[in-house]
């Protein structure tokens, strides 16, 4: 039962509803995510194996029993891997490691190779998309396209694009409500809140669910093997 | 010919809005707050408005252009250190006229490529400082002028890069 939730949890993490995971890809070091494929598949071999388990007990067969134990501790050792990995990766994601991120891909055009081309677009898109449906403009605000040079700022000049179009609110037709507005600041013609809750938010609750879930299923999977073993010390061949 | 009578000197000093607008300074453009009221008195309905631009240095050096034919154009900014822009007819600024609060300078990037007549409200090309005043031009010649308006610095920092992580 515990597998069946963790391989559904686990799933949906890595089906990736909010679109962030271009980010994190970009970012070289998507290790949650690697923590939350390991969970399907060691959720998936929970599952399996409690049926080994339940044939087993219902056989008071010693082998089988053995092989459950052995295969059971194979895969905690794996979920622990992954929920550690997760717990501490989510340290890694800091606002300036996103700021950084995009101030250097977003929009660049002068890409080197075929990867950095494919990272530049996956973060160009999923911003594009992220300040559009959050209505939120750059990481802290739309002052950070002001501040700070990026590779936005060497193709849009700085009178047309003091920030990109995407931060400007938009009408039904997907033009900008007031184009003059938006590039003063005019409050209620462009987007005033920064994107990072809406990127730190779904990526907390992933890390933090892969995590913590996992650990409790160790915990209670600890219990369960702890039973079996001691039920197999009493049965006799 | 007698000489043309010098130009009122109206107190007004042209500033930037008070509102804390993100847009309202960046690095090639800035916003003034639009003048209300202020040339009622001496306005004819044919009299135009141009806004001076001139780098704060150079602001002491600047002169009235006689005509409409000696304004100095956007693209002469490099040499003359000064240039007037954002031509408007006298009733926009009129105590009746609806208008928008704010006026931006060099928000036009189209301009400046032409060789047209047209006055042309292009990006500036460095952070300055600048000073602007607002002229008052009649068919004779200027007919009003404001103060100037304190020395305005442009945004400098998109030079710098990013943080580090």
């Amino acid at each position: 039962m515990c597998g069946i939730a963790l391989t559904a949890e686990c799933i949906f993490f890595v089906s990736d509803p909010h679109g962030l995971y271009p980010l994190l890809e970009a970012t070289e070091n998507d290790d949650i995510y690697a923590a939350a494929w390991i969970g399907i598949f060691v959720g998936f071999a929970l599952f399996a194996l409690s049926i080994l388990g339940i044939v087993g007990v219902i056989k008071c067969n010693r082998t089988l029993l053995l092989v459950y134990i052995i295969l059971m501790l194979i895969t905690y050792a794996f979920e622990m891997a992954s929920c550690i990995t997760a717990a501490t990766h989510r340290d890694f994601l800091t606002p300036n490691l996103f700021l950084k991120q995009m101030l250097e891909r977003y929009n660049k055009s002068d890409t080197v190779n075929n990867n950095d081309k494919w990272m530049t677009e996956g973060v160009t898109k999923t911003w594009n998309k992220l300040m559009l449906q959050n209505q939120c403009c750059g990481v802290q605000g739309p002052s950070d396209w002001q501040q700070y040079m990026s590779a936005f700022r060497t193709t849009h000049s700085d009178a047309d694009f003091p920030w990109p179009r995407n931060c400007c609110v938009m009408n039904d037709k997907g033009s900008p409500l007031n184009l003059d507005g938006c590039k003063l600041g005019v409050p209620g013609y462009y987007n005033s809140n920064g994107c990072y809750d809406a990127i730190s938010g779904p990526m907390n609750t992933h890390a933090w669910g892969v995590a913590w879930f996992g650990f409790a299923i160790l915990c209670w999977t600890f219990c369960v093997l702890l039973g079996t073993m001691f039920y197999w010390s009493r049965t006799e061949y | 010919l007698p000489a043309c009578p010098p130009p009122a000197l109206l107190p007004y000093v042209p500033h930037m809005p008070p509102a804390a607008l993100p847009g309202k300074l960046t690095a090639t453009t800035f916003a003034l707050e639009r003048p209300c009221c202020v040339f009622d008195p001496h306005a004819n309905a044919s009299d135009t408005v141009w806004l001076v631009v001139a780098f704060a240095n150079a602001s002491a050096a600047f002169r009235n252009p006689p005509s409409r034919a000696d304004v100095p154009p956007y693209e002469r900014l490099p040499t003359a250190h000064s240039y007037m822009t954002l031509e408007t007819a006298a009733a926009a600024y009129a105590c009746s006229a609806p208008s928008p609060a704010v006026l931006r300078v060099g928000g036009d990037t189209a301009c400046g490529d032409q060789c047209g007549r047209d006055p042309c409200n292009g990006p500036l090309p460095s952070p300055g400082p600048y000073r602007v005043k607002f002229l008052l031009m009649g068919c004779h010649g200027p007919k009003a002028e404001t103060r100037w308006s304190d020395p305005i610095l442009l945004r400098r920092g998109t030079g710098g890069t990013a943080v580090p992580p």
